[in-house]
């Protein structure tokens, strides 16, 4: 993007995007509110009442889990897309989702408390993020190449986990709740999923704020990146680290939601460019109105029941995405 | 300016360089030559912080460079290194302006006036103000060139090391860039740079330093080493030796003849 007013203008726009979701988001739902209501009950948080309770005790929370489930999926993917220069890279990459669901699915299998299983698969996922550090590092850093295979290959180990998991639960409802955490939801969760959660959210935000001047000199490759001053192992560390408390805190909140940290980046990048300085913003906006917009969806298209959000997102993203990849310019590549 | 003390370089298990002993002054335009392998890229590399000697020490400005953060390493060498590398959707003077990495904290991401005014300077010195707004992925390779070394002049150091800024170009354009960089070190730059073309290096450079056999085989004026010894010893050779119109010697390598295959 040549022009500041460009890019302010984006920012903006993508502002405006975000409040505009998050007023949907919280209109949609099982009780008509009128945006009258939504106003009286937003300006009121102490009255009690029915809008009150459903303003702000289901929806509130529930919009705000999808800005942040939305938000740290796409700033995680753009982190990782930086480092290893590769616009194929997931945040799920580094093992985080598929330890995580090995870790839920045993769990639920054990007839362990629902409540806990969250805090399992947060556990299980930072692990398996690890062990998957551990195994792509080389000298001080980490090697691309072996980092994209472990998580590979590690993600495919944990998915026949799940798989197995599913398959001795067949008869029992078990199932049913694994398959439907792989789906990725945000029924049920609310403030207290929300403050567990949100000091790991800050901590990934920070660490990404400090990952901003290296991912930019990463641009023209590591070895140039090394020589105007970038500790790259250092930057490899921190950003490994942002993305994967990021996702991990977004696998606790809403289960599995694909796409959104492989396709809003590039998304983000077709609009501000690839300076990390808007990049990274850009693509925690677009993330978060991206993932409200679909969580409403999800509520009002087979109400009262509710569709989950990664097929949502998976059947009207992956189209929209495709498009916009090979009719964009290079920009989007 | 930079001084190499019993230097020695391994890649792997592999002995590149021991005992190398050097001393480049400011201002000096020291041209590295030698055969493949001989150890010329790890050398430059070294002297760049890049790859840690297995004997010895390098010192740029009397500091030892082991002892330095990579900041501080940036602040003293740039480094144009030979890395094929395609940045994506950069204009390029974004790329060149990656060269003020060093003169910033983590937290201050916005470019100063003086940013700019060095980031203009730094193209206008590769002649390539009037592509700022290009997309690099658009340029020649001999443009590419030029904006990698203006990335490296963006930097401020007082010392550039080049590897083979003049390979893949056509023979105007590198001596443009070869030129260029004698300004430089006119100017006060100290250049150190990788180089194949002998009589190239010879035509530009204040000295030649001679790589060969996983030593330093000679540290000269470029007249000596083309007229010693020890530059046919390192190619393992025949060289034919010119005293052209200028009073310069050029060397010539003689037609290698291969052993006749039979079908």
């Amino acid at each position: 993007m040549a022009s500041s007013f460009a890019r302010v203008s984006a920012f903006v726009a993508l502002a405006a995007t975000v409040l505009a979701a998050a007023a949907a988001s919280l209109l949609v739902g099982g009780t008509d509110v009128t945006p009258h209501d939504l106003l009286r009950a937003l300006a009121r948080p102490e009255a009690t009442g029915a809008l009150q309770t459903i303003v702000w005790q289901l929806r509130f929370p529930r919009v705000c889990i999808a800005a942040v489930v939305g938000g740290s999926l796409a700033l995680a993917g753009a982190l990782l897309q930086g480092m290893l220069r590769n616009p194929l890279v997931d945040p799920y990459l580094t093992g985080v989702s598929a330890g995580a669901a090995a870790a839920i699915a045993i769990a639920i299998l054990a007839g362990v408390a629902a409540p806990l299983t969250p805090a399992i698969g947060f556990v299980a996922g930072l692990a398996a993020a690890t062990i998957v550090a551990a195994l792509a590092r080389r000298g001080a850093g980490i090697d691309s190449n072996r980092l994209i295979l472990a998580g590979v290959s590690l993600s495919t180990l944990f998915a026949a986990i799940v798989t197995l998991a599913i398959v001795r639960a067949q008869s029992s409802d078990y199932a049913t709740a694994i398959v439907a955490w792989l789906a990725g939801s945000m029924a049920g969760r609310g403030w207290h999923e929300l403050a567990v959660t949100a000091p790991y959210v800050g901590a990934g935000a920070l660490l990404a704020l400090y990952a901003v001047r290296p991912l930019n000199a990463l641009r023209v490759g590591d070895v140039r990146a090394r020589t105007v001053g970038v500790d790259v192992a250092r930057a490899q560390w921190v950003i490994l680290a942002a993305s994967s408390l990021l996702a991990a805190a977004s696998v606790v909140l809403a289960g599995m939601v694909g796409f959104v940290g492989l396709i809003v980046p590039h998304i983000a990048r077709r609009i501000v460019g690839s300076d990390a300085r808007a990049l990274l913003p850009a693509s925690v906006a677009i993330g978060a109105a991206l993932c409200m917009l679909a969580d409403a969806v999800c509520r009002w298209i087979v109400a009262p029941a509710e569709l989950p959000i990664g097929v949502l997102l998976a059947f009207i993203g992956v189209p929209s995405f495709l498009y916009l990849y090979f009719h964009g310019g290079e920009a989007s590549r | 300016m930079i001084e190499l003390r019993d230097l020695g370089l391994r890649v792997g298990e592999r002995r590149l360089l021991d005992g190398v002993r050097a001393f480049v002054t400011a201002g000096e335009f020291l041209a590295v030559v030698g055969p493949n392998g001989a150890g010329k890229t790890t050398l430059l590399r070294a002297i760049a912080g890049l790859h840690p000697p297995a004997a010895g020490t390098v010192t740029v400005d009397g500091a030892a460079l082991a002892a330095l953060s990579p900041v501080q390493r940036a602040l003293r060498v740039g480094f144009v290194t030979s890395d094929d590398v395609l940045p994506d959707a950069l204009r390029v003077r974004d790329v060149v302006a990656i060269g003020r990495y060093p003169h910033h904290r983590w937290w201050e991401w916005q470019p100063r006036p003086h940013d700019e005014e060095v980031v203009e300077g730094a193209l206008a010195a590769v002649a390539m103000g009037e592509f700022s707004q290009r997309l690099f992925s658009t340029l020649s390779s001999g443009e590419r060139q030029r904006v990698w070394i203006a990335l490296g002049l963006a930097q401020e150091t007082p010392v550039l090391l080049l590897d083979e800024p003049t390979s893949h170009l056509d023979v105007r354009v590198a001596h443009e860039i070869l030129a260029l960089l004698r300004r430089l070190a006119d100017a006060g730059k100290t250049i150190v740079c990788v180089l194949h073309d002998l009589n190239d290096a010879a035509a530009y450079a204040d000295r030649l330093a001679l790589l060969g056999r996983g030593a330093l085989l000679a540290l000269d004026r470029a007249d000596d080493v083309l007229a010693g010894e020890a530059i046919e010893t390192a190619y393992g050779l025949p060289l034919e030796r010119v005293r052209s119109a200028d009073g310069r010697l050029r060397v010539f390598a003689r037609a290698v003849r291969l052993p006749s295959i039979t079908p």
